[in-house]
């Protein structure tokens, strides 16, 4: 909701022109803490799980690897999953032939064992609804903005509240990644106290697999064109899961301008791992456990276009 | 505890046997406006007595002949020989010198002035003054004038609000009229409610707060409307950059009443319609306001006032898409005089504030959310004229909320669902008794006791939340539900203030005071600049109600010729508890768990004031600086540690200039310097999932400083002719503004955020991150403004 509201005042806001300035402060120094990535999916390939370090700030280089670690999830029936470190800090399960990784509603463990400490962390495996459609719409432009082609996907959120989903969509086979691009869903709205459940996601998520990029001049491009073509998906997250998303969105999605007047501070996002040993070093990063479901459609021809 | 109090006061009603009393209303000769703080001083007894907010005074004697002078800042002083045999109803207008006498008046109190009166931690700002100030866009607006005084903080453009001596946004009372103001801002923080044409006289009280007054822990903004000019009709207006204004104003039955009728509007949409194509059918982009009062003398004993206030902020992308919020507000008051000595007010107030949301441009997928706070209020107030020495005041205030957080509903795809969450009701009701007295010549007190009570009602559930770490979500482990009118949870408190004045000599005061206050309703905002959508919510079993004490001491001095030189420093120390806050990523806009996003902790604010204001002369104005700490502790923030609010400024400095040049031209100018307020940094960064994170090592909040915000602002006003061509007087008045917002075009930091870069970032490839420093107003804005008056 919260994300809905700045949208609508920077809306007003755009009244007024302001600046920005890219600047280098100085920032504390701090110790590098272990990462841990792992967000498991039912999907048919290789399962990754990464370990790496912090770095500082404005070190624009990839992250430092832990390398040398044990990787293991374990079910609750006790069976063990172990990862191997085929590149340097990339721990991976590959499924055997036509499997995939876990089963819905099961409770998983996560054990990552480095430099003689102990990393734990559960999740419980959840349940997805199907994609049904995948449509395309137009939103006519003007001599300021161009015809704007954008897709829309069409799910119903299941019977019974308690569903949380975090929804990635691909144009011609590229994950969208930008942090304007997280997409969660709580049952088949924006939050837990909305309760939205049982019914198809509401537009704003439906909509919300439009990838929005600006050109040199800072005329902004149409998501999709035709040719193109889109794919979405839906994964199953936990609760912890969707607010630590959530947070991430709050923390990364800066659009800048007046959206700052309604900016909340700076803060760390949550975790889920946690060390064996409660006084032992500190680990951040979170274990996720989820079904996956998708679709995809190409943008064929203007024909393929629906009444908005 | 009450009866205690009445019994105490009781000697003071049995001393004023015998004696005789004047009373009467003092006003404006030209227009019939009340006076509010003029000044009736009888020399021979070095006593006297000051106006009322409805410019009623009241002075008891014994028996004889008086001297008594009438006088008022900007008016002519008249003396009158009043035999004073009986008790004797003395109504007198003053008559208004000429402009180029026109004083700036930022005082303690006009009159009694700043090291004479008891008066201390309160500011008073003249419309006059608040129009002569340089303005944004050239639109004189008393919430930004404020911020030129000492105690008083943003932070920063575009920011609804204010911030008194480390208070937040939503711990100021803000009263028009006497009725509630819930959002005091058009346009998000550009400008305020408050139509300058409409206003009479500003009042804030950044401490030592009256017992009358209670519910905020903050400040108290008291703004009183004009009551309308009862001699003759009069239009005044403005055509300004961003928006226009009219007021009107006329005698009603034959003088005997009053009426104004003020409006404004904003204009921004016109004048892009022809730009912008994206404003279709039923956009909007403005906003507006009417604000209205009229008033009618029955006779010398009653008097009744009716004002209003309506305003409404529109942006719509089409008839069906956008969002708008308003205040509405409507007072109705009886002034009666029971006898010459009892002065009594009753008010019933009528306040609500409302917003609402809706997308979705078919009826099969749309949203709409409407949210409001309501109160009813009934104040009867009495001021006990006791003798020269004492007045007594008391009364009570009943308030009657209701606070729908939201009546909403989604349709996705054709199916309808209603996410509306329940109202709440409560009812808080106070009763004051105070004194101002005169101990002696040298020693003023003035004391007082507020007990408030506040009740939540059913029907409606209450959570109980699971206790968990500091700083994490706590979800609800069981409810409690109340049925229609059942108590859910009450909560009281005494309120004591208490406030004294040394008179050290004729220039020169220490004053000192103590202040308690208790505020029940709470605005529930989380981001930097508090927004239109910001919910109030009452204390409930999990709100604690929020309460300060502040400590105050002053040392006043007036100096120079005529006392022209008003110095002050004031320092205070103020501490609060049960403050609200945050967890990270809290969720605050329709959610019925929202209780278990907010934390509580206690707050910590103190500062020196100084003061200095030189009031006559061809050059006036004065300067302010500040010095000042605001910190809040909080589980769950910081590692449970002290850090500096969002609003902490160590220094603020605040300098105002007036310079009349000639007859016709006058210039003005202000400069701010206000040290950087306080902002999280990161230390370090991850990444997850491809997504760039920041990380605080140390968990901590504020733990750095912006850059410091310095500007200045430029004007010149050009009187119009007062002659026509043909030598005969000009029956019309009018003036232009020429002014330059942020001279030096400096880009004052608001922010600096962190952030990775705008490019896609393709798998594998490092993720570049920056810092961004904001600056809501990055150049200087010229304006021009003609306002009229015929």
């Amino acid at each position: 909701m919260n994300r809905i509201v700045v949208n609508c005042l920077i809306a007003v806001a755009v009244v007024f022109s302001s600046c920005e300035d890219v600047i280098n402060p100085q920032l504390e120094r701090a110790e590098p803490v272990l990462v841990v990535d792992a967000w498991i999916n039912n999907l048919p390939q290789t399962q990754t799980i990464k370990l790496t370090r912090t770095q500082p700030y404005f070190q624009n280089i990839l992250p430092p690897t832990v390398t040398g670690a044990t990787v293991t999830i374990t079910d609750e029936d006790g069976v063990v999953f172990s990862f191997v470190e085929n590149n340097p800090g990339e721990y991976e399960w590959v499924p055997a032939g036509n499997n995939v990784f876990g089963t819905i509603g099961m409770n998983y463990t996560l054990t990552v064992q480095t430099n003689g400490e102990t990393f734990l962390a559960s999740a419980r495996m959840g349940r997805v609804p199907v994609v049904d459609s995948i449509t395309f719409f137009v939103q006519k432009g003007n001599q300021f903005i161009d015809d704007l082609y954008q897709a829309e996907f069409w799910a119903k959120d299941p019977e019974e509240s308690g569903d949380a989903y975090w929804i990635k969509f691909f144009k011609n086979g590229v994950l969208q990644n930008k942090p304007s691009e997280i997409i969660t869903a709580y049952d088949a709205g924006f939050t837990k106290g909305g309760n939205f459940s049982g019914v198809e996601f509401i537009p704003p998520i439906r909509r919300a697999i439009n990838p929005f990029d600006t050109d040199a001049n800072d005329r902004l491009l149409s998501p999709y064109q035709v040719g193109d073509s889109v794919s979405v998906q839906i994964h199953a997250v936990t609760e912890a899961a969707f607010n630590f998303l959530n947070e991430v969105s709050i923390q990364t999605n800066r659009p800048g301008g007046f959206g700052e007047l309604f900016s909340t501070p700076l803060a760390n996002v949550s975790t889920n791992i946690r060390n064996a040993n409660p006084t032992g070093s500190k680990a951040i990063g979170f274990f996720n456990v989820g079904a996956v479901s998708g679709l995809g459609r190409k943008f064929n021809s203007l024909d393929d276009l629906t009444e908005n | 505890m009450r009866f205690l109090l009445l019994f105490l006061f009781f000697p003071l009603f049995l001393s004023a046997q015998n004696r005789a009393t004047l009373s009467g209303y003092v006003k404006d000769a030209s227009n019939g406006e009340a006076l509010i703080g003029a000044t009736i001083y009888i020399k021979s007894m070095s006593t006297g007595a000051t106006t009322n907010v409805y410019g009623f005074y009241s002075l008891t004697l014994d028996p004889g002949d008086y001297e008594v002078s009438f006088s008022y800042i900007g008016y002519g002083t008249q003396v009158k020989t009043i035999a004073l045999t009986g008790n004797v109803r003395f109504d007198l207008e003053l008559i208004p010198e000429g402009t180029q006498l026109e004083e700036v008046v930022v005082s303690s109190e006009k009159e009694e002035q700043g090291a004479k009166s008891l008066a201390m931690s309160v500011n008073r700002l003249d419309i006059k003054t608040i129009t002569r100030i340089p303005a944004f866009l050239g639109e004189p607006d008393l919430i930004k004038s404020l911020q030129q005084l000492p105690g008083v903080s943003t932070v920063g453009e575009g920011a609804s609000g204010f911030n008194v001596r480390g208070g937040s946004v939503g711990q100021n009372l803000i009263l028009l009229d006497e009725a509630t103001v819930y959002n005091s801002s058009h346009l998000l923080g550009f400008f305020s409610v408050f139509n300058p044409d409409a206003v009479k006289d500003t009042k804030l009280y950044k401490g030592a707060i009256p017992a009358q007054f209670g519910g905020r822990i903050a400040s108290l903004l008291d703004v009183r409307m004009k009551e309308g000019n009862n001699k003759k009709h009069e239009v005044n207006g403005g055509i300004g950059t961003i928006f226009s204004r009219a007021a009107v104003e006329g005698p009603l039955f034959d003088g005997k009443g009053s009426f104004i009728v003020a409006g404004r509007r904003s204009y921004a949409d016109i004048l892009a319609r022809p730009f912008v194509d994206l404003l279709q059918d039923g956009a909007a982009l403005n906003f507006y306001d009417l604000t209205g009062k009229a008033n009618y003398n029955i006779n010398e004993r009653n008097r009744i006032f009716i004002s209003g206030y309506t305003g409404r902020d529109k942006f719509f992308f089409d008839k069906n898409q956008g969002f708008s919020w308003g205040n509405n507000t409507g007072t109705i008051r009886w002034n009666k005089i029971f006898n010459d000595r009892l002065f009594a007010n009753f008010s019933g107030v009528f306040s609500k504030y409302d917003y609402s949301l809706q997308f979705g441009e078919n009826e099969r997928d749309n949203f709409r959310w409407n949210s409001s706070v309501r109160n009813l209020t009934f104040k009867p107030s009495f001021s006990y004229f006791v003798n020269t020495n004492n007045e007594i005041s008391f009364g009570a205030e009943v308030n009657y909320y209701s606070f729908e957080p939201a009546n909403a509903y989604g349709t996705s795809n054709g199916t309808r669902i209603d996410v509306s969450l329940p109202e709440k009701y409560n009812l808080e009701t106070a009763f004051y008794l105070g004194n101002s007295q005169k101990v002696s010549r040298a020693i003023a007190i003035e004391y007082g006791l507020r007990f408030s009570h506040f009740v939540g009602l059913g029907a409606g559930t209450q959570f109980i939340y699971n206790d968990t770490v500091p700083g994490v979500r706590r979800t609800p482990i069981n409810e409690r539900t109340f049925a229609q009118g059942e108590k859910m949870i009450s909560y009281q408190n005494l309120e004591p203030r208490f406030s004294i004045k040394g008179q050290l000599s004729e220039q020169s005061s220490l004053k000192a005071s103590y202040t308690r206050m208790a505020q029940y309703v709470h605005l529930i905002s989380n981001t930097t600049a508090s927004n239109p959508l910001d919910v109030w919510t009452p204390s409930t079993n999990n709100i604690k109600p929020e309460l300060g004490d502040q400590y105050a001491l002053g040392y006043f001095h007036d100096f120079g010729k005529d006392n022209m030189f008003e110095f002050s420093v004031e320092a205070y120390y103020r501490a609060t508890q049960n403050q609200i806050d945050y967890i990270d990523g809290a969720d605050l806009l329709i959610n019925q768990f929202l209780e278990g996003d907010l934390l509580s902790g206690i707050g910590r604010a103190y500062g020196l004031e100084f003061y200095l204001q030189k009031k006559v002369g061809k050059f006036t104005g004065w300067a302010t600086y500040t010095v000042a700490r605001t910190e809040l502790k909080v589980n769950g923030i910081n590692k449970g540690e002290w850090y500096a609010a969002r609003y902490d400024q160590t220094h603020n400095l605040k300098l105002s200039g007036f310079y009349d040049i000639n007859k016709r031209w006058s210039a003005a100018a202000n400069f701010t310097f206000v040290s950087g307020t306080p902002a999280t940094f990161p230390t370090s960064r991850f990444v997850m999932q491809g997504i760039l994170i920041p990380y605080n090592a140390y968990d901590s909040r504020n733990n750095v400083r912006l850059p410091a915000y310095h500007r200045l602002d430029v004007s010149f006003r050009l009187e119009g002719k007062t002659v026509k061509k043909n030598g005969n007087a000009r029956k019309n008045s009018d003036y232009w503004v020429f002014g330059v917002y942020n001279l030096y075009g400096r880009r004052n930091p608001f922010s600096i955020y962190f952030t990775q870069g705008d490019d896609r970032v393709a798998a594998g490839s490092p993720i570049n991150s920056e810092a961004r420093q904001l600056a809501i107003i990055g150049t200087f804005i010229p304006s021009v403004s003609y306002n009229f008056k015929f």
